[in-house]
């Protein structure tokens, strides 16, 4: 039942000063922002460990940089091994799935590390699919 | 269809889940988000309907962009398109841009791609609340191969997918050993569940890796006969026990959740179902540890949690995101966009 007071059918609109405290109130939230996005410079140690026939390099512990993607890892092992781009290699971590390759090196490593490494297993065959 | 397995025989089917987890994994599972595909005019031929190449479409968030390209090329061939142009398709050319002019990442389901854009309009001045399709640019030639990390075919598509699964899975439980027991048809089954876009197919199978939830608070005593709980055959039913369920959503090591900024990074942190093994975890409390300048303990917020395109409330339980808001690759997104006031 509509009522009859012509305040109810006006939209109230922000007053100057809540327009302001909306301003600061996003400022402040675009500032927490650009915390969260700048890149994590630290490095994390990553194992590569071979699985089947791929052969094992020189070195196996790398620190890399954990805002690198899985993808510069991938292109960081190809390097390596020196392999190129058409070769077949297939990486897992745990020897259990393959990541996303814009997974971070960072998300990876604090969801699956082991004694402070995270295991990058690397086969010239799709071993677990 | 719906197993006549009782619970006690451990194989978990839609019968032994309760109703409101099968509601709202059925309402997660038809969510829809406008798109509008447009196709690259420099790239049509020759004697193309021209000004049609619009492509409208409310696609399912669980679904991939790959698997829309059928859709598209038959509205191609039938609309746009004469028959000499038809006939020099090469989908494996075709490739997703987004607006801002950067491959689409294919990978990420559809609801996710849209909830991103969504949130990124929050971080922009003057953005409208109002739902807006998600505007692509369909390429049919020349994809950016250094730049697109995979080519989107169904094929990587279906790999890629596969692989997000035993990521979640790892994520629970510490190894993917739920996965690599299903038969080959039940994982390929899973699969042919997204494509075809059909509910039971796809929990058939999903129901045996994703966790499953009850009504009743954790630390209740489990329900007697014709209880609702899921149990694997081994446990003995004689057993009285305080004890979680085995496989419920309160037992994983941790919930599969990712969070995406506004045009920002994606985190990934450990989120166990439980604080301190007993008060669940919500996605306030884990959103605070995580992003503490946005969810500070006290003091207003200016940012908000959206799974699957609805806002969150913050005491919902991560356990339950994780049993029935999930994508269907086993992974609760919760995109953050930042409030107007």
């Amino acid at each position: 039942m509509a009522s009859s007071s012509p305040d109810t059918h006006t939209r109230a609109l922000p007053t100057a000063w809540t327009a302001q405290e909306n301003l600061e109130n996003i400022a402040e939230a675009l500032n927490a922002l650009e915390t969260y996005n700048k890149k994590d410079a630290s490095k994390v140690v990553v194992r590569f460990k071979a699985v089947g026939n791929a052969p094992i390099m020189r070195q196996n512990f790398y620190k890399i940089t954990a805002s690198n993607r899985f993808q510069a890892v991938i292109q960081f092992l190809r390097r390596e091994l020196g392999w190129k781009a058409g070769d077949p290699l297939f990486t897992y971590i745990n020897l259990a799935f393959s990541p996303a390759p814009d997974d971070t090196v960072s998300n990876l490593y604090k969801s699956f590390s082991t004694d402070g490494h995270l295991i990058v297993n690397y086969s010239t065959t799709a071993a677990w699919g | 269809m719906a197993s006549t397995l009782g619970p006690r025989h451990g194989a978990a089917s839609l019968m032994a889940t309760s109703a409101s987890t099968t509601l709202f994994r059925r309402l997660t599972w038809e969510g829809t988000v406008p798109l509008e595909i447009r196709v690259d005019s420099k790239e049509l031929p020759a004697n193309s309907n021209r000004g049609l190449e619009c492509y409208f479409i409310q696609a399912a968030r669980v679904s991939y962009l790959p698997l829309l390209v059928p859709d598209v090329k038959k509205f191609l061939v039938d609309v746009v398109l004469d028959e000499e142009g038809a006939k020099i398709l090469k989908e494996e050319d075709w490739w997703f841009e987004a607006e801002d002019g950067s491959p689409l990442k294919w990978h990420w389901p559809i609801g996710l791609l849209y909830d991103s854009h969504t949130i990124a309009a929050t971080i922009r001045p003057n953005h409208t609340t109002d739902p807006i399709p998600l505007k692509l640019v369909l390429h049919l030639a020349l994809p950016p191969t250094d730049k697109l990390l995979l080519v989107p075919s169904a094929e990587a598509c279906k790999q890629a997918f596969m692989g997000q699964l035993k990521e979640a899975d790892f994520i629970r439980w510490g190894s993917t050993k739920r996965m690599t027991s299903l038969r080959k048809a039940e994982q390929d089954g899973i699969w042919e569940g997204i494509k075809e876009h059909n509910f039971d197919d796809y929990w058939r199978v999903a129901s045996k890796v994703t966790p499953t939830t009850i009504p009743a608070r954790s630390q209740s005593p489990p329900p007697g006969p014709g209880s609702l709980h899921t149990r694997p055959p081994s446990v003995d039913p004689g057993t009285t026990t305080t004890a979680p369920d085995k496989d419920g959503a309160s037992s994983v090591r941790s919930v599969p959740v990712r969070i995406y900024l506004p045009d920002g990074p994606v985190l990934q942190e450990l989120a166990p179902p439980l604080l301190d093994g007993e008060r669940p975890h919500t996605v306030s409390r884990f959103l605070t540890s995580t992003l503490p300048l946005l969810f500070p303990e006290t003091g207003k917020r200016h940012a908000y949690a959206l799974v699957q395109g609805v806002v969150c409330p913050p005491e919902t339980e991560l356990s339950w995101l994780g049993a029935c808001m999930a994508g269907a690759d086993g992974w609760v997104n919760i995109c953050i966009g930042i409030s107007s006031g």
